[in-house]
């Protein structure tokens, strides 16, 4: 057959390798199998064999005949509004852990009956994550000797499918776990590495385009700095210490900076109950890690440098005695509750952004169109019936508080409503109305001695309603930066 | 822009396709489909889509298409039997590009199986969008994998509408030209095929400007051969202009869409210079006809890319805007540093210049002009078809036509202008050298001996394919006729 005399670098493999294609220096003979090769075939051995139409009458019958071979698992529904589903996506993964899919099923499989679904949430948890501890490790000790041969890493882990694994590679690849600090020290021990060639430790990830992708791993604040682990830095550093005069926030140790729950004011500052024991005990500072604090950048920027923990990486003394105190399996538990509140945050953080962009989107084009169309609602001293009546209806709500009725009227000014005041107060019996709202709301406070003085028309080109549209926008806008603010916040 | 228009939606997808692995080193990868599926369940669009679960397309619905030999093969190999079945590897193609590895029938079996269900779907009128992301496999040819391609879910998709619809219009947006499925429509009339592709020194090296389709399939073959850096607006300016007058030309009643994203900008293979939007753009052009609409996917290298660009035309297929900050999701990490849904083009040059693609433009308008009106196509094939379909089997009957097809390429080729200019040396000529070495007959430049050779071969075939070879130069003299009439036209 043709195939069999092409050598390895002909053209098929263009996919590959998209440089020009080697034809040019083959050998007559092979250039022209190849060729061959290129172009489309005719004949038996190569077309599809279109069938007949199917006559209108004759449709029907083959209908019936032809199952749906795919099965429904969801059918998008216009009774449930959108933020219930999300409420009810959000309970199913946070309390049962479902995932959304999941969740979705359930309540297709209860016919959209919203109630019914998150009754039976409860009956059918999935299955925990069946990885346990020693599988990941196993998993990843695997991957450092095989690369992505799932073959040879399944004679490790002989109880994981190989689609499993591949499963378990994609979602570890690019987590935290995978590229957090602790892993990567222990990784770089493990393999005897000298000091800044951390990307030689993972034995055959690095053949393919990962390497590529691979430069996105460490974009969220867990930077490792070249130097030594962290762990090992048990120096004095009191001297430094003492002179620490920072104001620290409540509920955080002003000697190593962990947020914990109880705080003791020293003459050194506010600590935490351990730095607090062992200056009690001691009468030195406690030496610590923390990190960075603003200390006698002189001295210590070498040392520092090489002690500070991880950008974003705080330690909470608390959780740590509890987690050391414990029993077994608290401190994982912590750790996965913890998790389980990141990906919630950073959840947060993105629907906050998106809310970001549509307003911003929204007002990019102006805010023209959030204004009162002039058309309808220039400020004229005529007074429809309309008005008249929504002047009245204002009194009874507002009482005397002329700005608010006129902004609600928007097509009056202040000085047109006391005028309206004043002139129909008899025709509309505005007194009673006056003393209607008084019972409601107590009496009204006169700012002016008289109303009556307020004859004159007196209509301002710059006039209150007018500025009511953008005085909400600007509220929109603040409201997206308090967003904005959380989400930053959030980050962090 | 058109207004986006509400949709049933129909989408297709297995949990298990993500977890098929080709092999280390091996760009293509199913994964790309589930993060796909992951962020259309945190964008929202999953609950506004009726969700399938395929089922698994068997041996003997790949045969309507594929040879009962290269099914039975690949549902027999494994990684751990490879070596017992060495001849037939390379019969198959299956090795190198496409590698055997574990679960590779399933794997075919559940991208065939969704696109069939979606023709079907369509064929009910129960949907007028169906989308099968883990489809759209377009090299995998009759007997032979190809380009990583195994099964190819497309045609048998296509032959499924077949039943139901007199012409299906095939476009493929993929950088690699859609060969299989070419293929298997070259010569049938019912099925136009339309690809814009990479072309020159490119897998799978097929797809010039003057590949037309062959016999009754005759123009119904377009291809769009382009160069490196296709950006945006070019591409724009190419499709919207082709798929227009093939609308009109052929006036399909169903429309195949293969997205493949290896057309995106930096793309791990592609060489193209598209956007997301660009990329998206294709689809709702498509969608604007209101046909039944089967979207597959295709290519498509870095991955993270691929899902931004399938869940964007998600949200066109489904007519719902959606923000440009991702959602957080499962595979979040994989979009950073920016985590947004659209990309940017980079700064390559664009080697299509605005004259060769309106020279192509030109060219192929001619070609679409060959056409029969379309209108009397219906009227005449569907007595037509029964008898035509049997003489189609017939291999033996082919070499007339290809005889005339060859004699009909010689006019032609003469006034193609442009390949030569753009590819002097080897590439653009190169057909013409392969003419030399052909061992199959239609490709071989006869001699008059080798013609008669073959007449009487056909002849001795009995009166049937005698009475087709008038048929077909009756046909070639109306479509002349019908290329007069449609010449006034705009």
């Amino acid at each position: 057959m043709v195939l069999a005399e092409r050598n390895p670098d002909n053209v098929r493999n263009g996919k590959r390798s998209r440089g020009p294609s080697p034809n040019g220096h083959a050998s007559e003979d092979s250039s022209i199998e190849e060729e061959a090769d290129e172009r489309i075939r005719v004949g038996r051995d190569y077309q599809a064999i279109a069938p007949d139409l199917i006559p209108l009458q004759d449709r029907k019958a083959e209908l019936t005949v032809l199952q749906d071979r795919a099965l429904l698992v969801w059918s998008p529904t216009v009774d449930i509004p959108d933020s219930k589903l999300d409420d009810y996506i959000s309970l199913a993964k946070e309390r049962y852990g479902y995932n959304g899919e999941q969740a979705l099923g359930m309540l297709f499989w209860h016919k959209h009956d919203l109630e019914r679904a998150i009754l039976d949430l409860s009956n059918f948890t999935p299955f925990p994550d069946e990885w346990s501890v020693e599988d990941k490790v196993l998993f990843e000790q695997a991957f450092q000797f095989h690369g992505k041969s799932f073959h040879r890493i399944r004679q490790m882990l002989p109880d994981k499918s190989i689609a499993s694994l591949v499963k378990y590679y994609y979602s570890w690849k690019k987590t935290r776990t995978r590229t957090s600090l602790m892993d990567r020290q222990a990784r770089k021990l493990a393999s005897h590495r000298e000091d800044g060639s951390e990307g030689g430790s993972e034995v055959g990830s690095n053949t393919d385009s990962d390497s590529e992708e691979k430069k996105w791993t460490i974009h969220r604040g867990i930077r490792r700095r070249s130097g030594s682990p962290p762990r090992t830095t048990q120096v004095e550093e009191a001297g430094s210490m003492k002179k620490d005069g920072e104001s620290s926030g409540k509920g955080s140790c002003s000697n190593c900076s962990v947020a914990c729950s109880q705080t003791h004011s020293t003459p050194k500052g506010v600590m935490c109950s351990t730095c607090f024991n062992h200056w009690t005990r001691t009468g030195n500072v406690r030496p610590t890690m923390g990190p960075a604090k603003p200390r006698d950048r002189q001295f210590h920027v070498l040392l520092r440098h090489k002690r500070k923990p991880p950008r974003g990486m705080f330690v909470n003394h608390d959780d740590l005695i509890a987690m050391a105190s414990g029993p077994a399996g608290l401190g994982e538990q912590m750790l996965r509750t913890m998790d389980r509140e990141i990906v919630s945050l950073k959840r947060q953080v993105q629907s906050n952004k998106q809310a970001i962009s549509a307003k911003r989107s929204r007002t990019s084009n102006g805010i023209d169109e959030y204004r009162p169309s002039d058309s309808t609602n220039r400020i004229n001293a005529r007074w429809t019936n309309d008005e008249m009546m929504l002047a009245v209806q204002g009194m009874r709500k507002y009482g005397k508080d002329f700005q608010a009725i006129s902004e609600m009227i928007g097509t009056k000014t202040e000085a047109h409503l006391r005028n309206f005041f004043t002139n129909q107060r008899r025709r509309f019996n505005l007194d009673a109305v006056l003393k209607e709202f008084e019972a409601e709301n107590g009496p009204i406070i006169e700012n002016e001695s008289k109303d009556d003085k307020m004859d004159v028309d007196i209509v301002e080109p710059s006039s209150p309603p007018m500025n009511s549209a953008p005085v909400s926008v600007q509220a929109s806008l603040s409201n997206i930066k308090s967003i904005h603010k959380t989400a930053v916040s959030a980050t962090k | 822009m058109q207004a986006h228009s509400k949709k049933r939606v129909c989408y297709y997808y297995d949990s298990d396709i993500g977890n098929y692995y080709y092999g280390q080193g091996h760009p293509m990868k199913p994964h790309r489909i589930r993060m796909t599926h992951n962020l259309l369940l945190n964008y929202g669009l999953y609950r506004k889509m009726e969700i399938y679960r395929p089922h698994k397309a068997t041996a003997e619905e790949m045969t309507k298409f594929h040879s009962d030999e290269y099914v039975r093969f690949l549902r027999s190999i494994r990684p751990d039997n490879m070596s017992d079945y060495n001849k037939q590897m390379q019969r198959f193609n299956v090795g190198e590009d496409c590698p055997v590895f574990d679960g590779l029938y399933e794997f075919c079996q559940l991208s065939a199986g969704g696109s069939v269900a979606a023709a079907v779907k369509l064929n009910k009128q129960a949907s007028e969008i169906c989308i099968n992301w883990g489809g759209g496999l377009h090299h995998a040819k009759k007997s032979e994998a190809s380009g990583f391609c195994y099964v190819n879910d497309i045609v048998l998709g296509i032959l499924e509408l077949l039943k139901y619809h007199q012409r299906v219009l095939y476009i493929d947006i993929d950088v690699h030209h859609g060969d299989g499925v070419e293929e298997a429509f070259y010569t049938t009339d019912r099925v136009m095929t339309v690809s814009f592709h990479k072309y020159g020194e490119y897998f799978p090296g097929t797809g010039d400007l003057r590949d037309i389709g062959a016999g009754k399939g005759k123009y119904y073959a377009v291809n769009i051969p382009l160069r490196d850096g296709m950006d945006d607006e070019s591409y724009e300016s190419i499709f919207v202009p082709i798929i227009s007058k093939v609308m009109e030309t052929f006036q399909p009643s169903a429309v195949v869409l293969q997205c493949g994203a290896d057309s995106l900008t930096g793309d791990r293979l592609g060489c193209f210079n598209l956007t997301v939007r660009g990329h998206g753009k294709c689809v709702e052009f498509v969608k604007k006809y209101g046909m039944p609409f089967l979207m597959v996917g295709g290519g498509g290298y870095t991955i993270r890319n691929v899902s931004r660009c399938w869940t964007y035309e998600t949200s066109v297929a489904l007519g719902t805007e959606i923000a440009n900050e991702l959602p957080y999701n499962d595979y979040f990490e994989y979009f950073g540093p920016d985590f947004k849904l659209h990309i940017s083009p980079s700064n390559m040059a664009n080697q299509n210049t605005p004259e060769y693609l309106e020279k192509i433009k030109t060219r192929l308008f001619e070609n679409l002009r060959m056409l029969p009106h379309a209108p009397g196509v219906q009227v005449q094939a569907i007595p037509e078809d029964a008898v035509r379909e049997e003489s189609d089997d017939d291999d033996k009957a082919n070499p007339d036509e290809r005889l005339t097809q060859a004699a009909l390429d010689k006019r032609i080729v003469p006034d193609n202008e442009f390949s030569d200019s753009e590819d002097e040396g080897e590439g653009g000529r190169r057909n013409d050298r392969s003419f030399k070495g052909r061992k199959r007959p239609r490709l071989d430049t006869k001699t008059p001996a080798d013609a008669n050779e073959e007449k009487l071969k056909s002849e001795g075939d009995g009166a049937k394919p005698e009475g087709k070879t008038e048929e077909k130069d009756e046909k070639v003299a109306s479509s002349d006729d019908a290329k007069k009439d449609a010449a006034p036209n705009p």
